[in-house]
């Protein structure tokens, strides 16, 4: 039985919310358990999650139609690859207006892609209102919140923001140590390498806390897949 | 229904009349009404390439072409000609027309007469208003603004307004939406009708590999032309003699 093709637009209207750290974490989840994954980068200027996945990812200028041609046309093709768009909060207008546009979301459906928004939360009223924007005009478009505690902390107005949020789920980044996090930024740091084999270079303690911070992570992923799987499944529903 | 005749035309080049004519050819086929075409741009024929199977190369200064055209009007199945006149041909074009006593058969009452008058930038546009203003007295004018090519238009005051339509009796006003440069440039190397693009169809129905988003450029432009058409009541006007638009 073949699936559905997922394709993650990680996506933010504001800039500093975890949106790279996010689409980052996706596609570390899909390398670790052996999936072959394609990545987008929509930031032309600063491609920080093309330049830490050089081998399965590619930057898209949204402005361009045939930026546009490149990310679209490949997103439509259902072969089973998830895809991760890293969506620069720059290019959250351009994206979407090219999406209603062009009339991606009926086509990815008939072509048997599921397109998924991972909108990352922060505490301003204007972001609940783009989700929620979202959702008026595509209520069928599944959008699941990302809530960053690290890059957006809501504190403990947390359950009152979230609420207004019109997601079907959520998922939690917790926050890091700014000094774990710190190792975070090199570039060569491979999130799913450093689950089967942690670099030595790196103190214990550290390798300790990353660890313990990536795992609940990735089984909230799992979880996640676990759950779009069965809902696209037509005998387990 | 009675026989249409629908002109497109202007006298100036490079203003889209083609455009317009290929999306009126996809509005009505869409519209399941059957149409059929005739391209005065001997002999190369530039509606030709897009429509084969429905468009005739014409000379309408010949008179067995004007005859081809013009006795088959209540004898054909397609009710509504579309004639897509060459780059300077309109006024010559009305004037045979008028010369065979069509007009006097619209004027009776026997065919139905449309004209998409595709204006320019420029004020000289305006000048051809006056020239085509005697053929129009019993026929639905239709002024084209075409931005399909970015084309910027003046905003005309009241007086001019007024100084060139005292004369004729306008019908509506069409804005044809700019279609973006990359997707335009590839309907025109398609070659197709921009329905066959938009379905992602070669001129021969089998399948193409247009891009997708081309594809939703092209039909989300084409849904908007048609709007255009629906507000100044178009089908309407052809199906039933009256323009009820929005």
């Amino acid at each position: 039985m073949s699936r559905r093709t997922f394709v993650f637009f990680v996506c933010s209207p504001h800039s500093r919310t975890g949106v790279t750290t996010a689409a980052r974490l996706l596609t570390d989840y899909y390398l670790s358990r052996g999936i072959a994954v394609e990545g987008f980068d929509t930031d032309s200027r600063e491609p920080n999650y093309a330049l830490r996945f050089p081998g399965l990812s590619r930057v898209i200028d949204l402005g361009d139609v045939k930026g546009q041609i490149s990310l679209f046309d490949r997103l439509l093709v259902a072969d089973e690859t998830p895809k991760v768009v890293d969506v620069w909060s720059r290019s959250y207008d351009q994206l979407f207006s090219t999406i209603a546009e062009i009339g991606f979301l009926e086509e990815a459906r008939r072509a048997g892609v599921e397109p998924i928004v991972l909108f990352q939360s922060d505490s301003s009223q204007t972001s609940a209102s783009n989700a929620r924007m979202l959702n008026t005009t595509w209520p069928n478009l599944w959008l699941t919140v990302i809530h960053n505690e690290g890059a957006a902390p809501l504190r403990s107005e947390a359950h009152e923001i979230l609420s207004r949020y019109p997601a079907r789920g959520k998922l939690v980044i917790p926050k890091l140590e700014s000094a774990i996090a710190t190792a975070l930024d090199d570039t060569n740091l491979s999130l799913n390498a450093f689950l089967r084999n942690p670099p030595s270079e790196i103190s214990i303690v550290v390798r300790a806390a990353i660890k313990s911070w990536l795992i609940p992570i990735f089984t909230q992923f799992q979880s996640f897949e676990l759950r779009m799987n069965l809902l696209s499944s037509q005998f387990l529903r | 229904m009675k026989p249409t005749v629908i002109v497109v035309g202007a006298d100036k080049g490079g203003v889209g009349k083609t455009t317009i004519a290929r999306a009126v050819l996809d509005f009505l086929s869409l519209n399941n009404i059957e149409t059929r075409a005739f391209d005065t741009e001997t002999p190369r024929g530039t509606l030709y390439r897009f429509h084969p199977d429905e468009t005739l190369i014409v000379d309408l200064t010949s008179t067995a072409d004007q005859m081809k055209i013009i006795d088959t009007l209540n004898s054909t199945q397609a009710k509504v000609s579309v004639i897509d006149v060459r780059a300077g041909g309109l006024s010559p074009a009305l004037e045979a027309l008028d010369e065979i006593g069509f007009f006097d058969a619209v004027k009776a009452g026997e065919f139905r007469f449309l004209l998409l008058h595709v204006i320019g930038p420029s004020i000289a546009s305006l000048d051809e208003i006056a020239e085509i203003a005697p053929y129009m007295t019993d026929a639905n004018y239709f002024m084209v603004k075409n931005h399909v090519n970015d084309t910027t238009f003046f905003e005309w005051d009241p007086q001019t307004h007024s100084k060139y339509f005292e004369d004729v009796n306008t019908t509506g006003e069409i804005t044809i939406p700019k279609l973006g440069e990359l997707a335009y440039e590839q309907v025109e190397l398609a070659g197709t009708p921009y329905s066959f693009f938009i379905a992602n169809q070669t001129a021969e129905g089998e399948p193409a590999d247009h891009s997708f988003v081309l594809r939703g450029y092209v039909r989300t432009w084409l849904a908007r032309v048609a709007d255009e058409f629906e507000r100044v009541g178009l089908l309407d006007l052809i199906t039933a003699g009256v323009a009820r638009g929005r």
